[in-house]
């Protein structure tokens, strides 16, 4: 019998498939799309985030707990479930290749320049890789373990307590140069990671806890957010954080110890846990997508095959902005597989009233 | 086949047919056994085959020969038919009761085995590898039934049960499995018999032997059961609704299932101010980290990222680096290999002369090797810092590999600085999140979580807070402390 996933990793599971890299450049982009006291947007945000997790829910409800891919094989053709799965595979697996070597890219402004950037890529893939194949419930207890050991790091922010100026943050809400569709599109890329929820499904501990844990895993991601970005608009000013690409990585430096300082990449080092929660999960949802089409073949060689595609799509983009603007559309498609897909799962259900007994 | 191999009877395979023992053949059995005593008292038409050094003579005197000694040759069947006296109608029986300390007697065309065990043992003494400073001092010792005594004496209760199996095909060493009814999970008992009974070994010399052929992953550095020599640690885990196994000729028994954090607790962590207990507890955690990243965080910082280091300190490290020939990672894992030569050397010599190499290593090697600068003496601070952390660990096979663990983290840390340390951790955290102990996590109380258990695992909570057994026992007697404020 599978173990299951008691709630309170479920929870864990979307916060740390959520938070990222993306943290060090999350004040820069609200302050650029929002305008003044952009970093409120971070709630507007995490409101659609919820309301897409409740069409999720609806999907849990209707399905009762079946997974997604039981409920879309029992209505749908192979001609369609077919390139569906595909697009799902290459939207995860390219999802995670990005999300590692963006996070090298960004290492690479503070260290190790002259290694090639893909040789650590392959490093982070091969931890991937031996997390992957050890299935979803070793996952969630490394994604635990991970969570603690990166926990701490909030408290951080007392470091910058008495340099926070409440004037810094000005009377003014949401003003200045605003782009608030398109800026409300790239923040919300911030945030994916809880729709592979749906991934979960069959593996919930808890039915009547599990649509809660991901609204708490949620709301985790969302208050981490929304302390640290409050921290950069009392720290800096509006203008310097719209000049800043990354201005959390900035703030980190500033910490001095008696004993060491500029930790900024010391701590940088701890959102690589993250980084491969985040990875670990997309690739596994890839895999598990991959083991529905070819459902003879063993899973760690499914595995090797979506790490390695992901590996050679890795050496197309050269620069972090190329791979910043891969990462853009990635996140636009994920968003469209995560409104788009309880959608059509939906859909089928009411059509079949319900999911059919397995 | 060796010799021994021929003349030891084997009883597992497929069932063979019993043949009647005689005398005749028991002595065949056992030619070439200098040490094996045969008596015959004609008078009584009584034989008897034994060893004497597994028989002890009190418990011989007073069941054999005392009342053989005045009865007559009409008595004997009603002696015989005393319930100490087995009645033995096969060979190979008899041939195993016989090695396990019974004497065999032969009356007309019967045999007969009387138990009268009683090997020679060492005295209950401290424990060497495992001392406490309160608490009791008696420690196992290398005789099964003895140790069976410390833990029956301490747990006066008929739910304590024993169930006895044999492992290594040749030794035939007795493995005591022991748990309190109703207090352990079956499914682990069950599960722990079928691992000690499926080990094939030819022999089985120590429990941290057998542990290793019932570990759920045997090619992980880390162990998976704990073992300990203290009767009140094993009682405890009794208590907690884990199994312990004994095995005869190892002053270690063996506690299973076990979390990764099991291994850092002490007993005398009960014996304290909960307030004392707690801070040992996390003043070891605290170790752990520096044991496993101090080294590796000096090499990474004085190969890659000098910008961390302090401006203050900077000159002094600078000025200490300054005439070391080598790269930090060279210098570090000289350091290391030298200080576990140190460790090694110190732990085979006797005490006296372990003393000597303390002063060798420590004043010599170490005020030698800066001043030959071979080394820095901020790293000589940095590598003793770690090894004394890894001492403060209280199991010593944890704290080994933790040991060898952070030789994998100085070379990452060479290499890659920051970043390999991290993926170092990273390696680590995955590998024990996949560990499993009988089956259950690893990691718990961490992952899975059971927040109640943190009490007793990260610190040590007042009794009254500590209510129930840990989640890891699946016990279901979970309350085991009704006791209020």
């Amino acid at each position: 019998m599978n173990e299951k996933l008691h709630p309170f990793h479920i929870m864990i599971l979307i916060y740390m498939n959520q938070t990222g890299v993306v943290i060090m450049s999350l004040p820069h982009l609200l302050a650029e799309n929002f305008g003044y006291n952009g970093w409120l947007g971070v709630i507007l945000i995490s409101l659609v985030v919820n309301l897409n997790i409740f069409i999720i829910s609806i999907v849990y409800r209707l399905g009762k707990g079946k997974s997604i891919f039981q409920i879309m094989e029992s209505s749908l053709p192979r001609v369609i479930t077919f390139p569906i799965y595909m697009i799902l595979i290459g939207v995860w697996s390219m999802t995670g290749c990005m999300v590692i070597k963006n996070y090298v890219y960004i290492y690479q402004i503070m260290s190790y320049n002259t290694t090639h950037a893909m040789l650590l890529k392959l490093l982070i893939d091969i931890i991937a890789y031996l997390l992957i194949i050890k299935g979803i419930y070793t996952i969630s207890k490394a994604a635990t373990s991970f969570f603690w050991i990166t926990s701490w790091m909030l408290l951080l922010q007392l470091f910058f307590i008495k340099d926070f100026e409440w004037a810094r943050l000005t009377p003014f809400l949401f003003k200045g140069d605003t782009h608030f569709l398109t800026g409300g599109f790239i923040v919300f890329t911030a945030f994916l990671g809880y729709e592979l929820c749906f991934m979960l499904f069959p593996y919930a501990d808890n039915p009547k806890k599990f649509i809660k844990s991901v609204y708490k895993g949620n709301l985790i991601t969302t208050l981490t957010y929304l302390i640290f970005c409050l921290i950069c608009f009392g720290f800096y000013s509006f203008e310097q954080i719209r000049n800043m690409m990354y201005p959390l990585l900035d703030l980190l430096s500033y910490i001095r110890l008696p004993f060491i300082e500029r930790i900024e990449n010391l701590l940088f080092g701890f959102f690589l846990f993250t980084t491969i929660v985040s990875v670990v999960l997309y690739s596994w949802s890839a895999q598990e997508t991959f083991a529905r089409i070819v459902p003879k073949a063993n899973k760690k060689v499914l595995a090797f095959i979506i790490l390695t595609f992901g590996y050679i799509v890795a050496w197309f983009p050269d620069t972090l902005s190329e791979v910043g603007q891969w990462l853009q559309y990635l996140g636009y498609a994920e968003l469209g597989v995560a409104f788009g897909l309880p959608l059509l799962l939906i859909l089928i259900l009411v059509i079949h009233k319900g999911a059919k007994p397995s | 086949m060796t010799n021994t191999e021929k003349n030891i009877p084997k009883e597992d395979g497929p069932a063979k047919k019993k043949v009647a023992p005689s005398l005749a053949l028991t002595l065949k059995e056992f030619k070439d056994c200098a040490d094996l005593i045969y008596r015959s008292l004609p008078d009584l038409a009584l034989e008897m085959v034994f060893f004497d050094h597994l028989t002890g003579s009190e418990e011989f005197t007073r069941e054999i020969a005392i009342p053989f000694g005045s009865a007559e040759e009409q008595d004997v069947p009603q002696l015989l038919e005393r319930s100490q006296f087995t009645e033995i109608t096969d060979s190979d029986a008899l041939i195993k009761k016989i090695l396990n300390g019974s004497v065999a007697l032969f009356f007309h065309e019967k045999c007969y085995a009387i138990h009268v065990y009683k090997p020679e043992s060492r005295t209950i003494q401290e424990s060497e590898s495992e001392v406490v400073i309160t608490g009791p001092h008696d420690s196992f010792v290398e005789t099964a039934t003895l140790n069976l005594s410390l833990i029956r004496r301490r747990v006066k209760s008929s739910r304590l049960k024993v169930i006895k199996c044999e492992v290594g095909e040749i030794t035939k060493t007795d493995v005591y499995i022991l748990y309190i009814d109703g207090l352990a999970n079956m499914e682990y008992v069950q599960e722990f018999i079928k691992r000690v009974e499926l080990i094939e070994l030819d022999a089985i010399h120590d429990a941290n032997m057998l542990v290793q052929c019932i570990d759920d992953d045997p090619n992980s550095i880390f162990p998976q059961f704990p073992t300990t020599e203290r009767t009140d640690a094993a009682v405890s885990k009794l208590v907690a609704g884990r199994i312990v196994a004994i095995v005869d000729g190892s002053p270690s028994v063996i506690s299973a299932p076990a979390s990764f954090f099991e291994f850092f607790s002490s007993p005398d962590d009960y014996y304290q101010r909960w307030a004392l207990g707690t801070a040992t507890r996390l003043l070891r955690f605290a170790a752990f980290i520096v044991t496993i990243t101090f080294t590796a965080l000096y090499v990474s910082v004085t190969t890659f990222h000098y910008e961390m280091v302090p401006e203050d300190l900077l000159l002094t490290l600078t000025e200490s680096r300054s005439r070391v020939p080598f790269p930090p990672i060279y210098e570090a894992l000289l350091l290391e290999v030298t200080i576990e030569l140190l460790r090694e050397a110190g732990a085979r010599l006797p005490t006296k002369i372990g003393q000597t190499i303390g002063i060798v290593g420590g004043i010599v090697i170490g005020q030698a090797a800066v001043q030959a600068g071979l080394t820095s003496n901020i790293l000589i601070i940095a590598v003793a810092s770690s090894a004394i952390a890894s001492f403060v660990i209280p199991s010593y096979m944890m704290s080994a590999s933790i040991r060898l663990a952070r030789f994998g983290l100085i070379i990452l840390a060479g290499l890659l600085g920051n970043f390999g340390l991290m993926l170092g951790l990273a390696l680590m955290v995955i590998h024990l999140s996949g560990l499993t102990s009988l089956k259950s996590s690893y990691l718990t109380p961490i992952a899975p979580i059971h927040l109640k258990d943190w009490r007793d695992t990260f610190i040590r909570a007042p009794f009254w807070m500590l209510k129930e057994r840990p989640s890891q026992s699946k016990t279901s007697n979970k309350v085991k402390n009704k006791m209020r404020q």
